[in-house]
């Protein structure tokens, strides 16, 4: 689409505004700030400031006072604390594992449906209609809808499959919050890999087919490396998702049995605003975005795609 | 359409329909029983084996939802807050999308990765300043207390979509228009805005969705009854010994309609906003 305004953009400034070429350049700047001024204020004021705050936060000395809280001092002990902490080690366990096979059934179911919408002859958009709601759906009623599903004496999954107490032992409740968070968001990976599908060059194929090529060696050669952008992107928005997994188990779990699905986002939750210890709290929020911003450099460059660099 | 040309269809069609079915069957079937319970009586609701159709329809929960638990507050709530921040979205999002992809001001490429960084970051980082910050300003449990946030977490994604947009527009209309005399915010509104619909409208129903289902700000900044949300408002009904699936059902199905009719309607820039960065690679 960009390249649309390219050759424009080089063309001699004769159809611009009368005036000199710079003088109008430098307003044209000026009003190009002018206009992104609001966003951008806002967007630093409760991003970027908020972010800063917490890294200071998570390394002072924090005491909670009647009025609010006040910073006293440098300091690692949060760190060293949260660093030496067994709950932790475990909410990063649980978190990486748990965003590692979400990610990786929904990939693999996601493109299976995909692949199988692609030759549907009819309707395609009536299921495209269908899988957007999963996506459109409030976390905390998938949460409760599972819930009751889930429930340990009527719920529908322990009559079908005779299951008792799903949510009161913790490898079937860690199992259970990944099928409800499964079921929500496969779809939206399904999506994104059709359109991406839908994109591919059709005579490629044909010329694989001359060549005798089954339709595995295909899929791997030919569709795989193809999707690969499109596959980078679904994996990028999921990671970040499941990373910073809060809704589904602080409604489903609570983040239990004991602490068996409390991820990093409900630790941090807790410490700050159960327990108070904003210090900790805020020790855990940070690692948390640091991980998550290594996830997504270590996804992208798996895939490797550089993001945002087109038309600029 | 390349595949039509292969050999064997009709055994393929088959097999690719009943594929298709269980699809249907696994996005669907937690859908139905979450309307299907919606309507049965509160003892039917624990029926051991369970009832696969409600019998008889009751709209009991509805009743309990609306009157004994205030859902209709979360509603009012959760519609002033979304509206609002998507209006704000879309406006500050066009005027920076505009500067961004058409002035010749400095700095772009690195606002445009800041922007894709910030959108990144999760919620829980920010969440205790956030708090501190509302607390000194006495915005907790108040409108502003989630405009604000949403407002801001949702304009980095707004201002890509609108910017690559705006990109696509040829340059010589706005020209046309300036030598005519109308001014920048006249030429974005009248001539810009037009072509860009198709960005605003993805731009506006994700922004939409977020706020609509937005959880961990709401529940931290807006715990007062009068100012719950509605995820907050599901999440907090009953007590910590009895949760009222039925109650929660009701209010579910009338929280997931506008969703879910908005998203009909426009799942076509839904669909376009979720594979832009594919596009654009």
């Amino acid at each position: 689409m960009s390249t649309i305004s390219t050759p424009v953009e080089k063309a001699p400034a004769t159809t611009r505004l009368v005036g000199r070429p710079d003088v109008n350049r430098k307003r044209m700047a000026r009003l190009g700030w002018a206009f992104s001024a609001p966003a951008l204020i806002i967007i630093a004021a409760v991003t970027i400031f908020p972010i800063l705050y917490s890294v200071a936060m998570s390394l002072s000395n924090v005491t909670v006072t009647g009025s609010g809280i006040s910073l006293n001092g440098f300091t690692w002990a949060n760190y060293s604390l949260v660093l030496q902490n067994s709950t932790w080690h475990y909410a990063l366990g649980f978190t990486v594992i748990y965003t590692f096979i979400t990610v990786v059934v929904e990939l693999i179911l996601g493109t299976m449906i995909a692949l199988v919408l692609e030759r549907l002859a009819a309707g395609r958009g009536w299921m495209m209609a269908l899988l957007l709601l999963p996506w459109s759906m409030i976390t905390v009623i998938n949460a409760e809808l599972w819930g009751y599903i889930y429930e340990g004496t009527y719920g529908v999954a322990t009559y079908l499959f005779g299951v008792q107490n799903i949510l009161g032992t913790s490898t079937p409740a860690i199992i259970g919050l990944m099928i409800a968070d499964i079921w929500k968001t496969t779809p939206f990976v399904a999506i994104i890999v059709l359109a991406g599908l839908v994109m591919l060059p059709g005579d490629i194929y044909e010329a694989a087919e001359v060549d005798g090529s089954s339709g595995w060696s295909t899929f791997w050669r030919i569709t795989v490396p193809l999707l690969r952008p499109t596959l980078a992107l679904a994996v990028l928005f999921r990671v970040l998702q499941a990373f910073g997994l809060f809704d589904l188990p602080f409604v489903l779990t609570s983040g239990g049995p004991g602490t068996s699905t409390t991820s990093l986002a409900i630790l941090g939750y807790d410490a700050m605003f159960k327990n108070l210890a904003f210090g900790p709290g805020a020790a855990v929020a940070v690692t948390t975005a640091l991980l998550v911003l290594l996830g997504c450099l270590i996804s992208l460059r798996t895939f490797k795609v550089q993001v945002g660099k087109e038309g600029m | 359409m390349r595949r039509r040309k292969r050999a064997g269809w009709h055994r393929v069609i088959n097999g690719i329909n009943i594929a298709t079915l269980v699809v249907v069957i696994f996005v669907a079937a937690p859908l139905y029983w979450l309307i299907a319970s919606s309507f049965k009586t509160p003892s039917a609701m624990g029926a051991y084996p369970p009832q696969l159709f409600p019998n008889p329809i009751s709209t009991a929960n509805y009743h309990q939802a609306f009157v004994q638990y205030d859902f209709w507050i979360y509603f009012r709530n959760s519609l002033i807050v979304t509206l609002v921040a998507t209006a704000l979205v879309l406006i500050f999002g066009t005027l920076a999308g505009y500067a961004l992809a058409r002035t010749p001001m400095r700095g772009k490429f690195s606002t445009m990765v800041t922007l894709l960084m910030i959108s990144l970051f999760p919620a829980i980082a920010v969440i205790a300043p956030l708090y501190t910050l509302l607390k000194d300003l006495g915005w907790l449990n108040s409108y502003q207390a989630l405009i604000i946030p949403y407002t801001a977490f949702n304009l980095p994604f707004a201002i890509w979509i609108l910017r690559n947009y705006m990109l696509g527009i040829p340059k010589e209309m706005e020209e046309t228009g300036r030598i005519d005399g109308a001014g920048p915010l006249r030429t974005i509104w009248s001539i810009v805005l037009p072509m860009a619909l198709p960005g605003v409208f993805t731009a506006g129903i994700f922004c939409f969705t977020a706020c609509w289902t937005e959880f961990l700000m709401a529940l931290t900044f807006n715990i007062a009854n009068n100012y719950k949300t509605i995820p907050v408002g599901i999440a907090t009904f009953g007590t910590a010994m009895e949760v009222p699936y039925g109650t929660i059902f009701a209010a579910s199905v009338v929280a997931v309609v506008p969703i879910g009719i908005l998203v009909f309607i426009f799942r076509k820039f839904v669909i376009s906003g979720l594979t832009s960065g594919a596009v654009k690679g």
